[in-house]
């Protein structure tokens, strides 16, 4: 197993390469490209300061060289092992513990590492509220419409789920974030943000207090989700709910639920002992392309309920053309989807124990 | 003794017969249908000047007169279509015959066609063009870039709330009729959905043909080069190309078709790899053919199905990206788009809900409408997926 992981690992490394080669080249490609020029906005700056602005990001970043020598320094100060760099940009000795430096952002002057451990947490929260409740849910009724194949349920919600999944993820924010969210018709819900600021300074729990129900950090922020949750697992279940049908009623008519029905197992025995564990894999399989449709989700659904995640950076770095950021985010939602797949395979090991990756 | 009857019935055709066996996807077709005529006509559905005056006995079609170039060729392709639509040819000379035309209709739509350059709508509701024998306005009487400066619009007003003009959707923030815009902004997605998936096929099939053809190091490669695309989020990925390169509508195409192929080469891949060995195929290149013909003319045809399938939702997805990159307010600036109309529908804190649901479903039906559509074709394709599966 361990050497498995191992390789698996691995082979991430061509792929995230490739993927800032990627996002490098269109950066570098594009009219104007990457440089200090466009950096330095300031209508309002002296020549000289300007000047020295210039100097100094060109110095910092290398913006004055050619774009694969650009491309070379981000990498080496990104991995963790190679050549130390000095104040001035000098190429130090070789190092294999020099740490990893994602840079400054241009727009907000602050390391990348910091920002991004301050977004990612939001982000991820997001999707793993989500993901639990689009399985639930897809798991539900997609076991109602095997079952009563045919029936009103079924046809009812075959058509349904395919019209669930085609509505836009940003209709779908805007119309509750419109309805339920706003003085004009009912305000049930916060319009954004995670969390309220007193609920900063509220004890973790909801209690009675001396000044009556105080709901608590947690309750706060699960309200604050419910919206932005809806909007993300939709989506999500209605595919899923399609394929759970298909896969359970696949399984409810091969041969091993006929002898467990023949053995005298009662239905219900049969239904989730034997068929609902066997038509537990293609959702597995589908889980590992849920994220990337996840964290492409939430960067709508970020921006309709102002949450400052990744997806709300992604779009703020993309429009100031912060090169750094830009990078840092792209291979860090790939590297998450990668460990997403990779999680995935092993609750298949989990699901099915004749899969063995050794 | 017992006669066998061998249907005449083509492959295509059956698939084709099949496909149309349902409700959802007459709905669907119909919807299209409705979009295309609505992208094609739009000059003359939604518009400030009349379609036919008559002042002082002359009879004139302001409309014509102020027509695109842009207008002008998409008529002409929709007639070209029409024509080779009837003509008896093959799927091929169809095709070339239609580039052909389209091409031609360009070159002379570009020489003869030569609208103002400037158009001041409040012009045709001053009396040059109210004080008239007879005149026939189009249903919707604004222009989408009309936006009734001198009809004191203030934007943003719902259906109906105004007496003295009448918008049946509303206007936008800019105070243009809503309707107006969104007949025009159905050229826009239709062209989009089908030009960015046609980009996104073509490299699709010729990087999927390859790694499925030649497996081994070029499939691992290849491989690679797909997973790239497909580990970052489309959208991050989408977002980048469009900051960093430019907004028009072409560039747009261009990049929703570059960033959305890794799909498609996959489904080509597995098609190809299951080819690869059949008999046919090893004839092929036992009779030396070139590559170009044994991948396109013998392998394709017979890999195509399940293809039709992917691109049936991929317009729906490139629908969708072009809708989401202006509702982000990275979207094509100049021409009015469903997507940056349903951006405007919660602006400062007050919710526009005209502009949620008309342009909001516009996208849904059509997304809707694809997807039908493509479901439709994978239950004909593959009854073994189809909703009727499981029972014998």
């Amino acid at each position: 197993m361990l050497i498995y992981l191992l390789r698996r690992l691995l082979l991430m490394v061509p792929t995230l390469l490739g993927i800032t080669v990627l996002v490098f080249t269109v950066m570098a490609m594009s009219p104007g490209g990457i440089s200090a020029q466009t950096l330095v906005g300031g209508m309002d700056m002296k020549p000289q300061e300007k000047q020295a602005l210039l100097n100094y990001y060109n110095k910092r970043y290398g913006l004055d060289k050619p774009a694969a020598m650009q491309y070379l320094h981000w990498l080496n100060n990104v991995l963790p092992i190679g050549f130390v760099m000095d104040e001035q940009g000098h190429q130090g000795e070789f190092s294999f513990s020099k740490g990893m430096d994602l840079g400054t952002s241009f727009q907000y002057g602050r390391p990348v590492a910091d920002i991004l451990l301050e977004r990612i947490p939001i982000t991820l929260l997001l999707n793993l509220v989500t993901i639990p409740v689009t399985y639930l849910i897809a798991i539900f009724v997609g076991m109602k419409s095997a079952t009563h194949r045919g029936g009103r349920f079924d046809v009812g919600m075959g058509m349904s789920m395919l019209a669930l999944w085609s509505i836009p993820t940003m209709l779908a924010g805007v119309l509750l974030l419109g309805f339920f969210a706003n003085v004009q018709h009912f305000q049930w819900f916060p319009t954004s943000g995670i969390s309220s600021r007193e609920a900063l300074d509220m004890p973790f729990l909801p209690h009675w207090g001396a000044m009556g129900f105080v709901r608590g950090f947690l309750l706060d922020r699960l309200w604050h989700l419910v919206l932005p949750v809806l909007c993300l697992s939709y989506g999500g279940f209605a595919a899923l709910a399609k394929l759970t049908r298909t896969s359970i009623l696949e399984n409810l008519h091969s041969d091993y639920a006929r002898t467990a029905r023949a053995k005298g197992l009662a239905e219900h025995d049969v239904l989730w002992r034997h068929v609902f564990r066997n038509s537990l894999l293609p959702l597995i399989t589908i889980s590992a392309g849920l994220l990337p449709s996840l964290l492409a989700g939430s960067l709508i659904v970020e921006h309709i309920f102002s949450i400052d995640g990744m997806g709300q950076l992604a779009v703020e770095a993309v429009k100031g053309r912060d090169r750094e950021l830009v990078l840092s985010i792209t291979w860090v939602s790939g590297f998450l989807t990668l460990i997403g797949y990779l999680l995935a395979d092993f609750c298949y090991t989990l699901a099915d124990p004749r899969v063995n990756y050794d | 003794m017992i006669k066998t009857v061998l249907g005449s019935e083509s492959y295509a055709a059956r698939v084709w017969r099949k496909t149309r066996n349902g409700v959802g996807v007459e709905v669907g077709l119909a919807w299209i249908g409705l979009l295309v005529f609505s992208a094609v006509f739009a000059p003359f559905l939604a518009n400030s000047m009349p379609l036919l005056m008559s002042k002082d006995g002359i009879v004139s079609a302001p409309v014509l007169h102020y027509l695109s170039i842009e207008d002008a060729w998409v008529l002409a392709s929709f007639f070209i279509v029409l024509l080779v639509y009837r003509l008896k040819l093959r799927a091929v000379q169809r095709i070339a015959l239609f580039l052909l035309g389209a091409m031609i209709a360009a070159v002379l739509v570009n020489l003869y066609v030569s609208p103002p350059k400037l158009v001041i709508y409040d012009d045709f509701r001053s009396p040059a063009y109210t004080q008239v024998d007879w005149r026939i306005m189009p249903p919707i009487p604004y222009a989408p870039t009309d936006y009734l400066r001198d009809l004191v619009s203030k934007g943003l007003e719902a259906p109906f709330e105004t007496t003295s003009h009448l918008h049946l959707m509303g206007t936008e923030e800019n105070g243009a009729d809503v309707l107006s815009r969104m007949i025009h902004a159905c050229r826009i997605a239709l062209s989009i959905g089908l030009i960015a998936s046609g980009i996104a096929l073509f490299i699709g099939v010729i990087v999927g043909g390859l790694m499925g053809y030649f497996s081994g190091i070029a499939d691992m490669l290849g491989m690679r080069l797909v997973e790239i695309f497909e580990d970052i989020p489309t959208l991050f990925l989408l977002l980048t190309f469009v900051a960093f390169f430019g907004r028009s509508l072409y560039m747009m195409m261009v990049i929703i078709g570059i960033t959305g192929w890794s799909g498609y080469a996959r489904y080509v891949r597995t098609e190809f790899l299951k080819l690869r060995k059949q008999d046919y195929v090893q004839a092929a290149v036992a009779s030396g053919l070139p590559l170009s013909s044994i991948l396109f003319r013998h392998m394709l045809p017979n890999g195509i199905a399940p293809l039709l399938v992917a691109v049936s939702f991929g317009i729906a997805g490139a629908i969708l990206s072009e809708a989401t990159l202006s509702f982000l307010g990275l979207g094509v600036v100049d021409a009015p788009s469903w997507g940056q109309m349903l951006d405007q529908a919660v602006k400062s804190s007050s919710f526009n809900w005209w502009m949620a649901v008309f342009p909001g479903g516009a996208i849904f039906m059509t997304v809707f409408a694809y997807n039908l559509i493509g479901e439709a074709f994978r239950d004909a394709i593959d009854p073994k997926l189809s909703n009727d599966s499981g029972l014998e």
